[in-house]
């Protein structure tokens, strides 16, 4: 019914999930079941690239805030990248800059990674 | 002397020419106090300056400085709007940190704060015209800090008012899924999703109030803490929603976890469950806004909840009416579905069940030639318990009816088998007979069931004969039968209590002797027309009140 995609790569020890289309209360439980399979292969380095991503509600942004923790835990984290101005907003609006990095380019929260390391 | 004056005028007017360009350039407000600062620490050799405005024009707050530190920012007093120039705090503090000048800055009527300014340089006191000049200043900027003062609560408004869009949203997103019928699993999911994505919260629990208990549905709390300081607290809601002073103070158990928030979710104003929610990540308070949308989304969420559960049962009783209905059909197959054409005898016979499966029985079995086998049986209790007796009890009898020994062995050895299968007290009545179509003999054995009625010239005889109840004990006293002769325009009518039961809305019964009196009436009809007669008149008795027991008969006529 909603067209929401999600596909995860890897581009080295980075995890780069890409959504696109609607994330909402509907479509949620799909990323989630995403985040599921990363934790399961101890993945934790998350970029989140949403340059295809249309809309998001609060359920989709919930995601986030309910992996986030086990990320960072495991010394990992979740970053996004790509976002249009009109998503970028609702985050913004709701104060996630405070609490996760933003990137223009998905290759500079890639790199963000790979320095650390 | 005079030119110098006129110079001086004529920078003089220039600063003001230049600041006026300058600071109605750009609607920022910091560009505005900061060019407003500069300025007048420029023209004044002043090394210090502050501007202050009202906060929601209550409170003073130092809205921009030059030259002096962070720490004596915050050592700023908290002045009223209605105090200023008498406040002793802010005197001392002006004092200490050697404020020479405090300018109100006016917009219209609205003093909207005041900047002040240290000593010169040179310790040069300020002149009369330096503090005209600094009015004038403060009156162009006042317009282009007034215009920015506008735009910051616009901008604020507007951001409020997306919030409150953003809010909606999600509310209209989540009721849009919850309208489905969904597992309740999903919907805490989905509900826990929507407000930590909303509100930035990491710590939370949804639980479900159910028979005095709680039920986790969803948390970021171990489990059992999470029960153990509930169960400490004995919650009670007055209002909408519990604060984190009333947590702090009275149910410590749940502040001890990090709990701050407490938001109801109600149907109907009754409490179906509990949504518990830690401090946000960003350090913010909960807003009223806040609280409002968790406790919306609260109940959109339970309604859905209480929905489904409501939705499974229904479901889960179709189900078993589906069930009932496949019995109803075998049980149908089990009773005799055409009556046997024999040259003496004409049968007729009426069973319909209270429920979907009764415990009434008959059966109509030709043994060989002339010999034909009639039963009836009531099955104690009623629906499914005593459908199962029955159908038991119908598949002895066939067998018994293959072994051609006599009826009253049978019945020894059918109660030994029935006997072998009740529980819990329960038996049968049960009556049964064989027709001879040759001498018209009818020999049967009564266990327990209403005798039935032979009914010859009006005169009735009761079917007596028999022995004990079926299935209570095995056999011990061995059963009688007893054999009769049958004339022509006899009447055999074998019945259940759920004729001489039946009740009307005064709650009497039709009683045996109603039943009785009403048989010896009837005139020399067909079976069929007897047993037709017969249910007519006990529905007339009834008079429409739903039937309680199931009835069964049988008519045996003999030609």
């Amino acid at each position: 019914m909603s067209d929401f995609n999600v596909l995860t790569r890897n581009v080295g020890k980075v995890n780069v999930i890409d959504v696109k289309g609607y994330l909402d209360a509907h479509t949620a439980p799909e990323l989630e079941n995403e985040f599921n399979k990363l934790i399961r292969g101890s993945k934790y380095n998350v970029v989140v690239n949403f340059n295809d991503l249309t809309y998001i509600s609060s359920a989709g942004l919930g995601v986030f805030m309910a992996y986030v923790e086990t990320m960072r835990e495991n010394n990992g984290d979740i970053k996004f990248s790509n976002m249009k101005d009109d998503v970028f907003n609702i985050f913004d609006l709701l104060g996630f800059p405070v609490l996760y990095e933003f990137f223009k380019e998905e290759g500079e929260a890639i790199k963000k990674f790979n320095d650390l390391k | 002397m005079r030119d110098a004056q006129n110079i001086s005028a004529l920078g003089s007017l220039s600063t003001l020419v230049d600041f006026g360009r300058l600071i109605n350039s750009n609607l920022n407000l910091d560009f505005a106090l900061n060019n407003l600062l500069f300025t007048c620490l420029g023209k004044f050799h002043s090394t210090k300056g502050f501007i202050a405005l009202f906060k929601n024009r209550e409170y003073l707050e130092i809205s921009s400085s030059k030259g002096i530190s962070e720490k004596v920012v915050c050592s700023f007093p908290r002045v009223h709007a209605d105090s200023v120039n008498e406040n002793e705090e802010l005197k001392t503090f002006l004092e200490r940190n050697n404020f020479e000048i405090k300018q109100e800055i006016i917009y219209g009527h609205d003093i909207k704060g005041f900047i002040f300014l240290g000593k010169k340089l040179n310790k040069n006191e300020y002149t009369v015209q330096d503090k005209e000049f600094l009015k004038t200043l403060v009156n162009i900027g006042s317009s282009a800090i007034q215009n920015s003062l506008i735009i910051d609560e616009l901008k604020d408004v507007n951001r409020n008012l997306d919030a409150k869009v953003n809010q909606l949203s999600s509310l209209f997103d989540l009721s849009k899924e919850f309208s489905g019928v969904l597992e309740t699993q999903r919907i805490g999911k989905l509900l826990v999703f929507s407000i930590i994505g909303q509100l930035l919260v990491s710590k939370f629990g949804v639980v479900i109030c159910r028979e005095g208990g709680f039920e986790i549905l969803e948390s970021r709390i171990q489990d059992e803490i999470l029960v153990d300081a509930l169960k400490s607290s004995e919650i009670k809601i007055v209002q909408d929603f519990i604060d984190e002073e009333t947590i702090k103070k009275k149910y410590k158990a749940l502040y001890k976890i990090g709990i701050i928030l407490i938001v109801p979710m109600k149907i109907k104003s009754e409490i179906k469950g509990l949504i518990l929610l830690g401090s946000k990540n960003t350090k913010m308070s909960y807003t009223q806004s806040d609280i409002e949308f968790v406790s919306s989304l609260g109940s959109i969420a339970i309604t859905s909840i209480e929905n489904g559960r409501l939705f499974e049962e229904a479901l889960e009783k179709k189900r078993l009416e589906k069930d009932l209905e496949i019995a109803q059909n075998i049980q149908r197959n089990l009773l005799p579905k055409k009556m046997p054409l024999l040259n003496n005898f004409e049968i007729a016979a009426y069973n319909n069940s209270a429920r979907q499966v009764g415990g009434d029985y008959y059966d109509i079995v030709r043994l060989d030639k002339n010999r034909t086998l009639v039963a009836i049986a009531d099955v104690s209790g009623k629906g499914v318990q005593a459908a199962l007796l029955m159908a038991n009890l119908q598949a002895f009898l066939k067998s018994i009816c293959k072994q051609n020994i006599e009826l009253h062995e049978a019945s020894n050895l059918i109660n030994d088998l029935v006997s072998e299968n009740t529980t819990d007290g329960s038996f049968i009545t049960f009556f049964w007979g064989i027709l001879n179509d040759d001498t018209l003999e009818f020999q049967y054995v009564n266990m327990g069931h209403n005798p039935p009625l032979l009914v010859r010239k009006k005169e009735i005889t009761k079917l007596k004969i028999g022995g004990m109840i079926l299935g209570v004990m095995p056999t011990m006293i061995p059963y009688s039968s007893e054999k009769i002769e049958l004339q022509s325009n006899d009447n055999l009518i074998l019945f259940t209590d759920g004729i001489t039961e039946a009740m009307n809305s005064k709650m009497e019964e039709y009683s045996d002797e109603k039943f009785e009196s009403y048989v010896k009436k009837l005139g020399n009809l067909s079976a069929e027309k007897t047993i037709h007669s017969i249910i007519k008149e006990v529905e007339h008795f009834t008079e429409g009140v739903p039937q309680s027991d199931d009835i069964t008969s049988l008519i045996i006529r003999v030609k």
